[in-house]
């Protein structure tokens, strides 16, 4: 199987710039990072057939998410410089054996039954136009449910934030 | 490159003509045509001064970024029948979310050149962009709607009997108010009012890098206008003795014309205002809009053109 | 096209990263980051999923779909919660803030 260059690419972007956002001693680099790894990740849903989602995970989380972390780092600046935040001693160590035995494993896990998963994919298959009728009449009573509960996170937000008087 | 430079000559003339000047006319060429290239020639010699303790890497990576993100979309945008650059399936929602990505990276921008009032006014400017972005989605809405798909080659494929401003007057109207609110054009002026905030979020930008914002701001203008064209002008069909494109870039034109004039006519807008009215009066009319496309498709009025 | 394990094992290693980040990260907001990162694994094992299926499901990219929408409304509410521990504590330290009171 000759490596697919283009997934090497994301794969490298995605990874690294995950890794930058949790180590970058600023957090609005560390933001702009997460950015960076979510357009990679919204490339990959490019390489895998599904462009509405693609657009969806842009516009949702790179549009409004990396907005709001970027307004509350902006709103919980400290007087001091931000520390270097990550742990003395032993808890750095311990944090990445867990990280890394857990994704180990589940790589391992992948790997191992990697034969019995199909190599191959069909043929591309979903159209956009097969993505609504389904939100729209087998999904239906989630969607609505979707609905009342973004209206109840963004209610609960704005009460959260609202500064007393 | 070249329409944006144009654009920026037409823009002052055409204010110039209703403020009763004349406008740029000493640059030589006909009519002082050619007033963007000394313009241009002008910021990049000037010196680029960057604020002290300002963050120089973002500061001058994102007016790139930016000219980058305004350029993209034009790939998806068909200037006539087989004349588009990569034909997507969600054609519409990837200029929506390139759209997206303006107002963090004006907040990246504005916090970026560290000092208080391009800050400010970067803020008032997201608020702005992020509020108008919703009645803009729900009046594409009833665009796709009357389409039936998102292709923006389908779109305006599906208006060769009747362009869809007739039976989606009312989403036009907010699209098109919207869309000047998107833009930061007057009346919905305030992060870039003189009296005000100096010059709103980019203050601090001198020279080239000021120069590299002005094109990412007209190129957004020309964007928006070439969607307002195919979404709702009926993109390139017309009466056959001219080619498709000429046909899509006079209609742009035009559209280009009319959110440029409402600059010297009216007043400014104050901020809180202008956020009250997009969030509710503007999302309200939006849904009106769709509310009258669905009316008007169910009841199968629509079937005389096709739709 | 790369098999679907390549698409898993970087799934996982997200994965990883994620929980690197949730269990040694002190600043609430980079926990946030962590969250995300997860968040956005989980919703690639998704995708990559259904497209390897056969016969192709859409509920792969459905599940997908609320998942965006739940991650976002999250990370809103999460964010309005850091900015208010923030004014009752000045810090976002989440060591410091251990007290279940104020």
């Amino acid at each position: 199987m000759a490596p697919d260059i283009t997934f090497i690419v994301l794969t490298t972007i995605t990874l690294l710039a995950a890794i930058m956002a949790l180590q970058a001693k600023e957090l609005i680099y560390g933001a702009i990072s997460l950015a960076i790894s979510f357009i990679g990740i919204a490339g990959f849903f490019v390489s895998l057939d599904a462009p509405y989602l693609a657009m969806l995970q842009i516009a949702v989380y790179v549009g409004a998410v990396v907005v709001l972390i970027l307004f509350t780092i902006m709103l919980v600046r400290r007087d001091e410089a931000d520390k270097v935040e990550h742990a003395e001693g032993g808890e750095g160590a311990a944090g990445l054996w867990i990280a890394g035995l857990l994704a180990v494993s589940i790589a391992g896990v992948a790997a191992l039954a990697g034969p019995s998963l199909p190599t191959s994919p069909p043929p591309a298959n979903l159209p956009v136009s097969q993505l609504g009728p389904v939100l729209a009449g087998s999904y239906s009573v989630p969607l609505l449910i979707l609905a009342l509960l973004l209206s109840a996170a963004l209610l609960g937000a704005l009460v959260l934030a609202k500064v007393e008087r | 490159m070249i329409v944006v430079m144009f654009l920026t000559w037409y823009e002052r003339k055409l204010l110039a003509r209703i403020q009763l000047r004349i406008g740029p006319l000493y640059a030589g060429g006909p009519g002082g045509i050619l007033q963007p290239i000394a313009d241009g020639v002008k910021l990049i010699f000037k010196e680029v001064m960057i604020p002290y303790k300002a963050d120089k890497p973002l500061f001058l990576s994102i007016p790139v970024a930016l000219v980058f993100l305004g350029a993209l979309p034009f790939a998806v945008i068909p200037f006539g029948q087989h004349w588009v650059i990569a034909n997507l399936d969600v054609g519409l929602v990837f200029v929506f979310a390139m759209t997206s990505l303006f107002p963090s990276m004006i907040l990246i921008f504005a916090w970026a050149s560290n000092s208080k009032y391009p800050f400010l006014g970067g803020l008032r400017s997201l608020f702005q962009q992020v509020a108008y972005e919703i009645p803009m989605w729900i009046s594409a809405l009833s665009v796709v709607m009357l389409a039936g798909s998102l292709d923006l080659v389908n779109i305006v494929n599906a208006q060769q009997k009747m362009w869809f401003i007739v039976p989606g007057f009312l989403s036009f109207i907010v699209f098109f108010i919207a869309t000047m609110a998107e833009l930061e054009r007057l009346p919905f002026d305030l992060p870039e009012a003189e009296p005000e905030l100096v010059a709103g979020w980019f203050t601090e930008s001198s020279g080239a890098v000021f120069m590299v914002i002005f094109l990412a701001l007209y190129m957004k203008l020309y964007l928006m206008s070439s969607l307002i064209t195919a979404l709702f002008l009926g993109g390139w069909w017309g009466p056959a003795f001219l080619p498709q494109p000429v046909w899509f870039i006079l209609k742009t034109l035009v559209v280009a014309t009319f959110i440029i004039i409402p600059r010297g006519v009216y007043a400014r807008l104050r901020v809180d205002l202008l956020i009250k009215i997009g969030w509710t009066r503007l999302l309200v009319v939006a849904l009106a809009g769709i509310f009258v496309t669905i009316v008007l498709l169910s009841t199968g009025v629509l079937s005389v053109w096709g739709l | 096209m790369p098999t679907l394990v390549s698409y898993l094992i970087v799934s996982a290693a997200l994965l990883g990263i994620g929980i690197y980040g949730l269990t040694v990260k002190r600043n609430a907001i980079r926990l946030l980051f962590s969250i995300e990162l997860i968040v956005n694994a989980a919703n690639l094992n998704f995708v990559a999923f259904t497209r390897f299926m056969n016969p192709p499901q859409v509920s792969g990219q459905v599940i997908v779909f609320y998942s965006i929408a739940a991650a976002a409304m999250e990370a809103a509410v999460g964010l309005a919660l850091i900015l208010v521990a923030f004014r009752l504590n000045s810090t976002i330290d989440v060591r410091k803030l251990n007290k279940l009171k104020g």
